[in-house]
């Protein structure tokens, strides 16, 4: 038993990264019908910047650990959300009354284009974060071992879920998010400025995978140029189980994506822990084609 | 007018073949050398070259082989299997007598048959796949070991460190399942227990789950054949959770990244079984060597084991001329298959078995340090 709730905390801490890409995904679906394929390697953009960041700026130093850590996370986010902006206009906007197809091609390239501007930029090897920013602790939860960076990272996924989501259904901005999520022609004759609306989706979405990859840089230590691939790809399937274009449904599928990997690799075999989580994601689709929350469409984003 | 003319273009004519005639006799041995000096292993690849071509240039030194000068013809083989295999033929056109190459598996499986219907004698450097050497060619050896020469000394080394229960991980690739399989078989052989088997997904970052159900077998020590950028997240990620558990890995974890990625006091304890590092080396015609490489190259030091067995290959093929007294594929074949043979190298003495591969013992094994280094241990 003690093990199963070791492998759930695996899971989840695993599943919370999952989330917070596949809201980067889920949003830009949502209001533009686009799988943005380039999403992923936003996400190692955000761990090389945090990298860049953290060893030429020393914020620790000057600012202190927790301070320096918060001033990371906002200047990640930024740079990342701008690049996010910038594909947008460069790679999307163009396309946007062209078929669908092209718009999708349009992000499988700029996926291949921003990964090797990174390798170009940073080379090929493989880097590692400095030691030693966060405590490398583990807590004692009832029994289980639980190092203090996974909490924290869990922590930080789910008030940045939760934050995002009263932001769609309090604010203004939220609303306008979802009117042109329902229907674009609608919001315009509504006085919504739709472009106005999907850039600042695509500052949104990016931002919170920029965060994605720095958290990834910080716990693991270890980022590489084609790590947003498989990152990007756990990501999609979890927002597809979710129900892609539901913000709730990403972060549910997310967590319990990284659930079923653990539990599958503790109880079934490692190796195959990727097919038992592709066959749950099957099975859930043959059951309800449009996701574990996709259904609701009028709240669709 | 007209018959002079004859006669002076005669003359010349007569000058030009003899001349031909003699520059013939002297026209220099050459030894192809196929290696990757571009692409991913291009760090190899350029130790490979600066390592022949300085053996070539200090035999050249001493007066060449059989009174004629060594010539060593590069061609790039850029990591990539179809580039290897349009290498090859550029390099069987150019009257090579045999070929230094190359490091990776499939790369020089690639231009295995080409140089075979070449009749050109072909030593790899780096090649450890089992299958190269399973294949009866005639003309082809290398010198670096074999997988299944690495999975005996590992199971080897468990075994002598006294541990009865035994985790193993790979990650699917060919080379660590077929280590892992053949360790396998060795330990349950010798008694020891393995209480884990499977596989991690190279690139993966987190690997918590896998310690975890590791742990629950209770194994007294895990042994992971997969590589070092994987390694580096399990060690650090196996500190975290406070599990003090020895591990013993492969020689692909035989990287200073590995150090990086884990950190020092997580990577510190860590063992692998590799071929020494080229430092390691206790030989003095070695350590000779390699004062001249760093005098030549800006004090560089050959990072990589692999690189210096592209030199013994050199020096196999340059013994075999020299002990033949000639350049025929076939007799030098024959000599370097005959068991008695052992040719000096860098690496110790060398010799090849029936099927080609190196005869004797080249894995030892290591242990990280406090400070992050890779200390040799005594056998």
């Amino acid at each position: 038993m003690e093990e199963f709730f070791q492998q759930l905390t695996n899971g989840l801490a695993v599943g919370g990264i999952y989330a917070l890409i596949a809201l980067g995904y889920t949003m830009v679906y949502g209001v533009l019908k686009l799988i943005n394929f380039a999403h992923g390697d936003l996400f190692a953009l955000g761990a090389y910047l945090g990298l860049t960041l953290l060893t030429s700026l020393g914020l620790n130093s000057r600012v202190g650990p927790l301070a320096g850590l918060a001033l990371l996370v906002v200047f990640v986010t930024g740079l990342v959300a701008l690049a996010g902006a910038l594909l947008e206009r460069a790679a999307y906007r163009p396309l946007r009354q062209s078929p669908r197809l092209s718009a999708v091609v349009s992000a499988l390239g700029a996926s291949i284009f921003i990964q090797n501007t990174i390798m170009l930029i940073y080379g090929s090897k493989i880097h590692v974060y400095p030691k030693g920013i966060l405590p490398a602790v583990a807590v004692n939860i009832f029994g289980l071992q639980v190092p203090l960076v996974r909490i924290l990272v869990f922590v930080v996924s789910l008030l940045l879920m939760a934050a995002l989501f009263a932001f769609i259904q309090k604010t203004r901005l939220g609303t306008a998010i979802r009117a042109v999520a329902i229907d674009q022609d609608a919001a315009r004759l509504m006085g919504i400025n739709v472009d106005q609306v999907i850039m600042i989706v695509f500052l949104i979405g990016p931002g919170l995978g920029g965060v994605a990859g720095l958290l990834v840089g910080l716990y693991y230590g270890q980022v590489n140029f084609t790590m947003g691939w498989i990152y990007g790809l756990k990501a999609f399937t979890a927002a597809i189980l979710g129900g892609i274009g539901n913000i709730p449904g990403a972060m549910l599928g997310g967590l319990i994506l990284g659930v079923i990997e653990a539990l599958g690799a503790a109880y079934v075999s490692v190796a195959w822990k990727d097919a038992i989580a592709f066959l749950v994601l099957i099975v859930i689709l043959i059951a309800r084609p449009k996701g574990l929350l996709g259904e609701r469409v009028a709240d669709k984003i | 007018m007209g018959m002079k003319r004859m006669l002076l273009w005669g003359c010349a004519l007569m000058c030009t073949v003899l001349g031909m005639g003699t520059a013939w006799a002297a026209e220099p041995i050459r030894i192809g050398l196929m290696a990757p000096v571009t692409g991913a292993w291009a760090s190899e690849g350029e130790e490979m070259r600066n390592i022949v071509n300085l053996l070539a240039e200090e035999l050249n030194a001493q007066g060449g082989l059989l009174g004629r000068k060594i010539e060593v013809v590069l061609e790039d083989d850029g990591g990539d299997p179809r580039t290897a295999s349009l290498a090859a033929q550029r390099l069987a056109t150019q009257g090579i007598v045999a070929v230094v190459g190359t490091y990776g598996s499939s790369v020089t499986e690639a231009s295995q048959s080409i140089y075979d219907e070449a009749s050109i004698l072909q030593i790899a450097t780096g090649s450890t796949s089992i299958r190269l050497s399973e294949k009866n060619l005639k003309y082809f050896f290398r010198t670096c070991p074999r997988d299944d020469d690495q999975g005996r000394v590992a199971a080897q080394t468990i075994q002598k460190m006294g541990f009865k229960k035994v985790a193993i991980l790979h990650d699917n690739t060919s080379y660590a399942k077929g280590l892992a399989d053949e360790s396998q078989a060795l330990l349950k052989k010798s008694g020891i227990k393995v209480v884990f088997f499977d596989a991690l997904t190279p690139g993966e970052r987190d690997f918590t789950a896998i310690l975890t159900k590791m742990k629950s077998a209770d194994p007294e020590v895990i042994f992971f054949t997969g590589y070092y950028p994987e390694l580096g997240l399990i060690l650090r990620q196996k500190k975290e959770i406070n599990w003090t558990i020895p591990v013993v890995g492969g020689d692909a974890t035989n990287n200073p990244d590995l150090v990086k990625i884990a950190g020092k006091d997580a990577a510190e304890g860590y063992y692998f079984v590799s071929p020494p590092i080229p430092k390691d080396l206790p030989y003095e015609k070695t350590r000779a060597f390699l004062k001249n490489y760093g005098d030549k190259y800006n004090g560089a030091v050959p990072g990589s084991i692999w690189a210096v067995l592209a030199g013994d290959a050199f020096l196999s093929i340059t013994d075999a001329i020299k002990a033949t007294e000639s350049t025929d594929v076939n007799k030098m074949a024959q000599y370097l298959h005959k068991s008695e043979h052992k040719t000096s190298g860098l690496t110790g003495e060398i010799g090849f078995n029936a099927k080609g591969d190196r005869v004797g013992d080249v894995y030892r094994v290591y242990r990280v340090d406090a400070a992050g280094a890779f200390i040799l241990q005594e056998q």
